[in-house]
């Protein structure tokens, strides 16, 4: 008896330090590998070929392999089997590996696995994922190879957007695209269609946004007012008197104060006014009631025509058009803003794509050249977004695009650019001229290229988001009654730690702006 | 009388369990039914138990577009399941025979082995690291069933079919003569041949139903089973609906149309529905036996 157990807990001890060790030594690994890899490759190359006028080098032929979401197109495969194959080859020396997850495994799940385990390959990152992966050591850093092998895309992308992108100074993923993206979310995307049909021509204040509801609701009864269940941007200029601007959940700055200074959202009286208006949408019965327990449909119903606003960006309404008139074939949408006035518009640098390259590469420069490719020129633009001309798409004497192929290429949200991107024949020139001059009054915002790193407060963090899903999501998308729940709430928001982590917050930022270069 | 206590009871037993049963058979005349519908009726309407304007639009637009892949997706499906079935079957009544061999010293050692691995797990990343690293499973087809040979549960409801088994039969081959491979042939399965077919269709419903394995360790297009391709399409239909892409590019991408969503589901379903009746007898029957006799 005691010969077995001793037996059994020996085998126990030996299957848990094993299988500690396999992946303490993994985590390791990645760290490790990570920082001093590229910089040593980087000068290897600077200085061994400096081929003409950069220092690129692509002598060397290299597999490149990069990672989508959403799947590849009967088209894509096409070219991607013959003329992308060749003219990648010819550009920089590559071969491309194209591989394809579902949208589940987008920034978690299996890309995790992928980058835990130290596979080479690059895709698309967020923010948020970004300075999650890069504090655990599994992005390359970008930083030497921009100025030689993307020089094109640094001058075809803002500035801004490469800031963005930075985490401590260093590169760690390269933005692809640059389109009108200020005031994303800040305005109403309203169903212009119905709203003639009830005989009015814009929507310029909250008041004028609930007579067009009420008259559409008179009309069709069937229909839901607000596709979504958060409109914290878009009605910002209604309550509020400041140009506020968000950073997370928590946490606003008011972009027209020049400070410093953080709001802890949900304890501003701003947040309470916020939270009063919805409650009265939500009883009102313009957010429908099935909201509080199916979001998703709410998109679903917006998607199919049977919803009469959602939150607009600039590019939204010839984004989202093309499956709305698949149910409602005379649909158009525009973009209102309600009780703007002169307050500018606030662009967080963050809205375009940006993609990674895992830390175990051995040619991230060679990642960074075919960023490049995808916005080198007008040429390879087309080619990449829209395919082969006179085969997959035509243009006309406008420089309208018509497609010929409904294939997908390269994703065109992601591509997006002002400089090359073209308008399909139904998009009205209202709408282009519109579109061209958005941006005009926009302010970059002070938070801007700012990345909190959170290690300090990874507990509170953690617990708050908790707290937040629970009980802050059913008050700010009004479904329950501000005054009767929200001071439970924010005791359980105290208790999760918000004082600390919004002091944490602050310290963090404060410092950062007062090391930043005033423009 | 006891009988008519018993008729009523058992009408009302009837009665509850027709109800039930036709609960859980609603979600499935919808999925039909939709799959059968026009788009823009149900985008107008929503669903119905009766298709609204009857169409084949939706199976011919599938067949038409993607005929290759569900082809290609069901012949997978196809091989995985009957591939897998046959090795795991195998491997876990081997397993099963060890640790019921009543000369092996050892047995209790093994048996233990294969109980910790269902208290503990290493975890997924370490998983990963083995399968595709050191195994090399990614993107073959062997990598589809490899990882779920043995089910460690169904491994014990086997091995409790053998202790059922009389040891006398294995003295007696034993004083025969027959080695273990030919007890564990000839003798040993014969008689534990419930179990074994409970267990085949245990095995069999995981490969059909498995989309894990594929979304790990597939990326290969031409190794996509059925239900991979019909988890990938609602994954991403999911995630453009949750707004979760706003994240990334703000993009509102037009979601697949509805109708194909559902006659993706059919085809899914289909064999599954086609083959259950005849086999769920075995089920109910394999657990009953080795409830009674373990």
């Amino acid at each position: 008896m005691i010969r077995r157990l001793t037996l059994f807990s020996l085998l126990a001890a030996l299957l848990l330090v094993t299988a500690c060790s396999s992946q303490s030594n993994e985590g390791g690994n990645a760290g490790s590998n990570a920082a001093p890899a590229p910089s040593s490759e980087a000068s290897g190359n600077a200085s061994e070929t400096p081929a003409g006028t950069s220092g690129a080098d692509f002598s060397e032929p290299v597999t490149l392999k990069l990672l989508f979401y959403t799947g590849q197109s009967q088209r894509l495969a096409e070219i991607a089997g013959k003329e992308l194959k060749e003219l990648v080859k010819k550009e920089i020396n590559a071969q491309l590996d194209l591989t394809y997850l579902p949208w589940s495994e987008y920034g978690g799940g299996k890309t995790d696995l992928m980058l835990s385990s130290g596979e080479e390959f690059a895709a698309y990152t967020d923010i948020n994922y970004l300075s999650k992966s890069v504090s655990k050591g599994l992005y390359a850093d970008l930083t030497p190879y921009v100025d030689d092998y993307a020089p094109d895309l640094k001058s075809n992308v803002a500035a801004a957007s490469f800031d963005a992108f930075k985490m401590n100074g260093k590169q760690y993923a390269i933005p692809v695209g640059n389109r009108a993206s200020s005031a994303a979310f800040y305005s109403v995307m309203v169903r212009q269609d119905l709203l003639e049909e009830v005989g009015m021509s814009s929507v310029g204040s909250l008041a004028e946004l609930e007579e067009y509801y009420d008259k559409v609701h008179a009309k069709h009864p069937d229909m839901i007012g607000f596709a979504s269940a958060d409109a914290t941007y878009m009605l910002m200029y209604e309550y509020t008197d400041m140009n506020l601007n968000w950073i997370n959940n928590f946490i606003a700055v008011n972009e027209a104060a020049e400070d410093d200074k953080l709001i802890s959202w949900y304890e501003s009286p701003e947040f309470k006014a916020y939270a009063s208006l919805m409650n009265g949408w939500y009883k009102k019965g313009i957010i429908p009631k099935y909201a509080a327990t199916n979001q998703p449909q709410l998109l679903s119903d917006w998607n199919v025509g049977k919803a009469m606003f959602y939150p607009g960006t600039a590019t939204r309404p010839i984004e989202g058009i093309a499956s709305i008139t698949q149910a409602v074939p005379t649909a158009k949408l525009q973009n209102y803003f309600l009780n703007k006035n002169d307050r500018p518009k606030i662009s967080r640098g963050t809205y375009n794509t940006a993609y990674f390259v895992s830390a175990n590469a051995k040619h991230p420069e060679r990642y960074v050249a075919f960023f490049n490719l995808l916005q080198k020129n007008q040429e390879l633009y087309d080619f990449f977004t829209y395919g082969i001309k006179d085969k997959d798409y035509t243009i006309d004497e406008k420089g309208r695009i018509a497609n010929l192929t409904s294939d997908l290429f390269f994703d065109d949200w992601m591509m997006m650019n002002d400089k090359f991107m073209r308008f399909e024949t139904n998009v009205s020139d209202d709408f282009i001229e519109e579109y061209k001059h958005w941006d005009d009054d926009a302010i970059l915002s002070k938070t801007a290229g700012f990345n909190f790193d959170n290690t300090k407060v990874k507990n509170e963090e953690a617990k708050l988001n908790g707290v937040y899903t629970e009980f802050v999501a059913p008050i700010s998308s009004g479904f329950v009654d501000y005054d009767t729940y929200f001071p439970k709430t924010l005791e359980k928001l105290k208790a999760a730690g918000l004082d600390a982590y919004i002091a944490e917050y602050q310290r963090q930022f404060s410092e950062w702006s007062a090391g930043r270069p005033q423009s | 009388m006891p009988y008519k206590e018993n008729r009523a009871l058992l009408v009302s037993f009837y009665v509850a369990i027709g109800l039930f049963s036709l609960i859980c058979l609603v979600p499935f005349v919808l999925a039909v039914s939709g799959s059968l519908s026009t788009e823009a009726k149900i985008a107008a309407d929503g669903y119905s138990l009766l298709p609204r304007g009857f169409t084949l639009d939706t199976y011919r637009f599938m067949f038409s577009s993607k005929t290759e892949q569900i082809v290609r997706g069901y012949a997978n499906s196809v091989m995985v399941t009957v591939l897998g079935t046959a090795c795991s079957v195998l491997v876990t009544t081997a397993y099963a025979y060890v640790i019921t061999a009543k000369g092996f010293r050892y047995r209790n050692f093994f048996a233990f082995l294969a109980y910790f691995t269902m208290l503990f797990s290493g975890g997924t990343l370490p998983w990963y690291i083995l399968s595709t690293k050191y195994y090399h499973l990614d993107d073959t087809l062997a990598g589809l069933f490899i990882p779920y040979l043995l089910n460690v549960f169904l491994m014990y409801l086997q091995a409790n079919y053998f202790r059922s088994i009389p040891h006398e039969v294995v003295e007696s081959a034993q004083m025969d003569g027959a080695g273990h491979i030919k007890i564990f042939f000839r003798i040993m399965l014969p008689l534990g041949q419930v179990g074994l077919v409970t267990i085949s269709l245990f095995y069999a419903l995981q490969f059909w139903n498995d989309f894990y394995l594929p979304l790990m360790l597939v990326t290969d297009e031409k190794l996509f089973t059925i239900q991979y391709m019909m988890y990938y399409m609602m994954a991403n239909i999911q995630f453009l609906a949750s707004g979760n892409a706003a994240r990334i590019g703000g993009a509102i991408v037009a979601p697949p149309l509805e109708t194909a969503k559902l006659a993706m589901t059919c085809l899914t379903v289909l064999p599954i529905a086609v083959l259950y009746p005849f086999l769920q007898r075995y089920f109910v029957r394999g657990i009953i036996v080795g409830s009674v006799k373990g």
